[in-house]
């Protein structure tokens, strides 16, 4: 491998680079929008009504896993999966988390644009994110 | 439409970004890119396998694939393999990713989420 040349050049060190990473993230954690992330996620971790929705409509999912990979359900199957999703989704508390997580996710989105402009390489991908998170 | 960022939130990623570009892992990277860049002969060897990689899927689609089209591919892979330009700016590029990936859990163990999760724009 060929060695580079560093003589002449100001380099940050890790620490100086890390210490601007957590004045990034605290800078990110005094938006509205991060703010009210976290009260909408607190309030539906708290909002029983809403767990429980979850719940049932995760545990069908889960007990039509196979079904549902090789798209076999039924007519029946079908729809009760979608009423337990839209009786999960439907809940103010849930619609609440969801705007507040989509408004974060385009502030942060804008943000990651910037730094993957700037850098020159994409940062989700080079994070080793997929389009699953 | 585009996101409007609070100065303090501007401020905030314009010196992470000057930080992250003055670190030595993308100065490193940086510098293997522009010796890559100013490389005829390293250039010219990465077009040939990027060109025979797209000639070789073309002709696997169409069942088309012959023997020396393959062992083309591998002596030009071999080629790259042992380009000392090439293999500096891979090896430091990767670097730089590895860098960048520590940077982000340090930014997403503070917020408790992964920040690049929401920074990305695809979805399944």
């Amino acid at each position: 491998m060929e060695d580079t040349v560093l003589e002449d050049i100001e380099i940050a060190s890790p620490s100086m680079v890390k210490q601007a990473a957590r004045d990034f993230a605290a800078a990110l954690a005094e938006t509205p929008q991060f703010k009210a992330f976290e009260q909408t996620a607190y309030a539906f971790r708290q909002n029983q009504a809403a767990q429980l929705a979850l719940q049932a409509y995760q545990q069908k999912q889960q007990s039509l896993r196979a079904l549902l990979m090789l798209n076999a359900l039924s007519a029946e199957q079908h729809d009760e999966l979608e009423r337990l999703e839209s009786a999960f989704i439907t809940q103010p508390v849930v619609q609440k988390y969801f705007t507040a997580q989509a408004e974060l996710a385009t502030l942060c989105q804008a943000l990651g644009d910037a730094l993957s402009e700037s850098i020159g390489l994409n940062y989700a991908a080079a994070c080793g994110v997929s389009c699953c998170g | 439409m585009q996101t409007v960022l609070n100065p303090s939130m501007q401020e905030a990623a314009d010196a992470l970004i000057g930080n992250l570009l003055a670190s030595e892992a993308f100065v490193r990277c940086q510098q293997a890119h522009t010796r890559l860049n100013e490389d005829h002969q390293a250039r010219t060897l990465l077009e040939q396998l990027s060109q025979a990689q797209a000639d070789l899927r073309k002709k696997q689609a169409n069942s088309g694939v012959i023997q020396t089209e393959i062992d083309n591919l591998r002596t030009l892979q071999e080629q790259v393999q042992h380009n000392n330009v090439i293999m500096t700016y891979a090896q430091t590029q990767q670097e730089a990713v590895n860098f960048l990936r520590e940077i982000n859990d340090e930014i997403s163990q503070l917020l408790g989420i992964n920040f690049a999760s929401f920074a990305n724009h695809t979805t399944c």
